[in-house]
């Protein structure tokens, strides 16, 4: 057995520890194993390395950080009660629809800005008392949201994981929209009908409206939406014309939204607010800070070269099965670099923007797994679910279609990119 | 409040101070390590040396900055052309710099100028890029004793310029890239006076390359074995026959390097932007770095130096990929020995293509001769 696998081992087998037995929170049991990986490592106690390590997801965790105050403020203001109502009342007679388009409406953030957490923290937000009102188990809406939140990851116009791989391979980000497209709307849409047929029973619409906050719009009018249009709106106007706008950054948008709370609609306490906010979000803020050791004493100690040529050796026979290892990566980005990065090489000969689009894919449901489980802790946080992996086994079914349909791409890639090319007219 | 909860809550707090207090001793130790990388590698220039100046003195906005670099100039006084040769632009890419280190304290010229930016990205050399597990230096055997050269990010320190947009969007050509390339100073050119803290040196670069009338332009990097541009030069249409001249120079000399066109719809980069927008013909050399790949095994000082990864060795045997790796590894003398070569071969087809406008460099060792005395036996 090789030292990389027997300290990957360790590495697991702390965290499993840690969490499962010990009880301690998952941020705190992936720090444990990334000093656990150090020391069977040989690399002593490499305290630059976990600094270091613990601070790679600093941005993401204070757009975690800011995102969670400016949905709370949303809520306190009852700007979040009031579109949650509206929505339900005005398509409950078409639920399919209503999933549906609640799945779109959740994708939304990721498509505009490439963070699946965006969603959740979002949008997702917005929708899970509905769901929850309409009878939905609180597992199947914690997963249902987190799905959403990977397919807007990977939808169009913005797809980092795909930037990732195109700037590891020198492939300028042109062309993608149609296979990216491709390979998110339509899971997205058979995810929300499996839902909608799987857990969503008949419902009395005065009951469900009856259990949502009640709305306050005639109260506070339009401007009980002004933080939410200032917060989207800067973060498209920002994509589309960056000449004229300037990039103040996700969590200053954020913060500048909660403090627009103010005012315009039910009163509030900022810092009490604020506290439960993070609160909240520690725990999976510890999990970035974790994830972030784990995956630095990985590279240190050469776990990750290991994972990445294990995928990549596997038996002609098999090689497209090594895309189905790049789930397991830890997050979506770690991901795409590690082993997106080689698996274009690998398929080189096949249309690549179609193949990078469909790995994205793969890499995109590594915000779902384990040791992590990202999105599972942000949707378990969400609706109330301590143990995430509950999300995450119910979450099984779509990831397993979604795992199918990315390969099915990556396999027929020539055949979709001629696809593409009849339908649209451009060439690939 | 009752006596448990009283208890409860005493225990809390004492749990919070131990975990604020073992998380500031880490920061401590580990801020020692970073405030480490802000010291500046030393360099002893040779003899040729005829005067120095810094980049801002071609924008004055970056002085004092750590955008700022020094410029070393190596001025013949015998008219000829100017070449300007750009070292550091990728921190994590030592060959890149070390190969113009080796020039620095060893050129002689006596027809021409040569200007040399050793550190083009002077701030990624101030930190690592997370999850990378890089050591921050790396030592080599010099003349007077062990010289320790700094192994710093691809990008510009997000001291220097935070936060990242999600998404790059180079300027003027509108391309996309991720957000972190927002710090790629290969990715900024050709820049802009009022644009980030990395535009900003990237314009420096395009005003020094016109303020100096500059002939002919150098960048050198290195790359992980299994991205296809690698031991590769690549060069701007207009300086395609002097890069192909010298191809075929080198080919015969028993060194292999990929002529590589730099694609016109890929903006940002030198080859690129330095042909399109200054009268320089611009050369990008790569060599096989493992230290960069994906597949590499621990990540430690010695692949730097050694350049042997086990893991690409076995990469190299099942065939699983393309790449560019010696079984018995690519070690630093030979990445140096590279750039070194393919530098000198460009400048000789470029005389041969230009005999009134000539560059006549000495006293730089061969590929041949730094493969058999070391790195260290040209450095001070």
């Amino acid at each position: 057995m090789s030292l990389e696998l027997i300290i990957l081992l360790a590495m697991l087998a702390t965290f499993a520890l840690g969490v499962f037995v010990l009880k301690v929170p998952a941020g705190v049991s992936l720090m444990a194993a990334a000093i656990v990986g150090a020391l069977v490592g040989g690399e002593g106690l490499p305290v630059r390395h976990l600094v270091e390590g613990g601070f790679g997801f600093l941005e993401a965790i204070l757009i975690i950080a800011s995102a969670m105050i400016f949905m709370k403020v949303m809520d306190a203001t009852g700007a979040l009660g009031t579109i949650n109502y509206a929505l339900i009342k005005t398509l409950y007679r078409w639920p399919t629809l209503l999933l549906i388009v609640i799945v779109v409406f959740v994708m939304f953030p990721g498509m505009l800005t490439g963070l699946s957490s965006a969603c959740i923290l979002t949008t997702g937000a917005l929708v899970i008392p509905g769901l929850l009102a309409m009878g939905m188990p609180r597992l199947a809406v914690g997963s249902l949201i987190a799905m959403a939140a990977v397919f807007g990851e990977v939808a169009p116009p913005i797809c980092i994981p795909v930037m990732i791989i195109g700037g590891g391979v020198d492939m300028p980000y042109i062309g993608f929209a149609k296979p990216l497209f491709l390979a998110s709307f339509p899971l997205a849409i058979a995810t929300a009908v499996y839902y909608r047929y799987r857990y969503l029973g008949t419902f009395d619409i005065t009951t469900v409206l009856s259990r949502l906050k009640p709305p306050v719009y005639d109260k506070h009018g339009l401007k009980l939406f002004i933080p939410l249009v200032v917060v989207v709106g800067y973060l498209i106007v920002e994509q589309v014309l960056p000449e004229y706008v300037p990039h103040l950054g996700v969590p200053l948008a954020f913060m500048i939204g909660a403090l627009l709370g103010f005012g315009t609609g039910e009163k509030f306490s900022f810092l009490k607010v604020s506290r439960s906010a993070i609160r909240d979000a520690m725990p999976v803020m510890a999990i970035l800070v974790g994830v972030g050791m784990f995956l630095q004493i990985m590279t240190l100690t050469g776990v990750r070269g290991f994972l990445a040529i294990s995928a990549l050796e596997l038996p002609q026979q098999l090689k497209y099965l090594t895309v189905l290892i790049m789930p397991f990566l830890g997050s979506a980005y770690a991901s795409a670099s590690v082993i997106g990065v080689p698996l274009v090489f690998v398929f080189i000969g096949k249309n690549e923007i179609v193949v990078t689009a469909a790995l994205a894919l793969m890499a995109a449901m590594g915000d779902l797994m384990p040791p992590p489980s990202l999105l599972c802790a942000y949707a378990g946080q969400m609706v109330g679910e301590k143990n995430h992996f509950k999300i995450l086994r119910q979450s099984i079914l779509p990831i397993v279609a979604a795992l199918v349909v990315g390969l099915a791409i990556v396999i027929y890639a020539e055949e979709i990119a001629h696809l593409i090319s009849a339908v649209s007219g451009s060439s690939y | 409040m009752t006596l448990k909860q009283e208890g409860r809550s005493y225990r809390h707090i004492v749990t919070a101070v131990i975990i604020v207090a073992i998380f500031a001793i880490g920061a401590a130790l580990a801020s020692v390590d970073f405030l480490a990388m802000h010291r500046p590698d030393v360099i002893h220039p040779s003899a040729g040396l005829t005067g120095t100046g810094m980049l801002s003195d071609y924008f004055e906005e970056i002085k004092g900055t750590p955008g700022d670099t020094k410029l070393y100039f190596y001025d013949s006084g015998v008219p000829g052309a100017t070449v300007l040769l750009l070292g550091g632009t990728h921190p994590n890419e030592p060959s890149g710099f070390i190969a113009p280190v080796v020039i620095t304290e060893n050129l002689q010229v006596s027809a021409g100028r040569v200007l040399i930016l050793l550190q083009a990205c002077a701030s990624g050399f101030t930190c690592t890029d997370p999850f990378e597990g890089c050591p921050q230096s790396y030592t080599l055997q010099g003349k007077s004793g062990p010289r320790k050269f700094r192994f710093g990010s691809r990008v510009s320190n997000p001291l220097d310029q935070w936060p990242d947009p999600l998404v790059y969007l180079h300027y003027p050509s509108g391309q996309q890239l991720s957000g972190f390339e927002t710090r790629n100073l290969n990715r900024s050119y050709p820049g802009r006076p009022d644009g980030t803290f990395t535009e900003k040196v990237g314009h420096a670069i395009m005003q020094l390359i016109e303020a100096e009338h500059v002939d002919v332009a150098f960048d050198l990097h290195e790359a992980a074995p299994e991205i296809p541009i690698i031991n590769a030069i690549v060069y701007h249409e207009k300086s395609e026959d002097v890069a192909l001249g010298a191809v075929l120079e080198l080919e015969m000399e028993g060194l292999h390097y990929s002529p590589e066109l730099s694609p016109v719809n890929f903006r940002g980069l030198s080859h690129r932007e330095w042909g399109d927008r200054t009268g320089a013909m611009p050369f990008l050399m790569e060599t096989s770095n493992p230290i960069q790949g994906r597949l590499r095994g621990r990540t430690n000082e010695d692949l730097i130096v050694k350049g042997v990864s086990e893991r690409y060795k076995q990469a190299l045997e099942s065939g699983a990929l393309r790449i560019e790796y010696l079984p018995e590894g690519e070690p630093l003398e030979r990445r140096v020995g590279r750039h070194i070569a393919g530098f000198k071969t460009i400048l000789s087809v470029y005389n041969d293509a230009h005999p009134e406008n000539p560059i006549v460099i000495e006293n730089l060792p061969s590929y041949d001769e730094l493969m058999a005395n070391g790195i260290g036996h040209y450095l001070q």
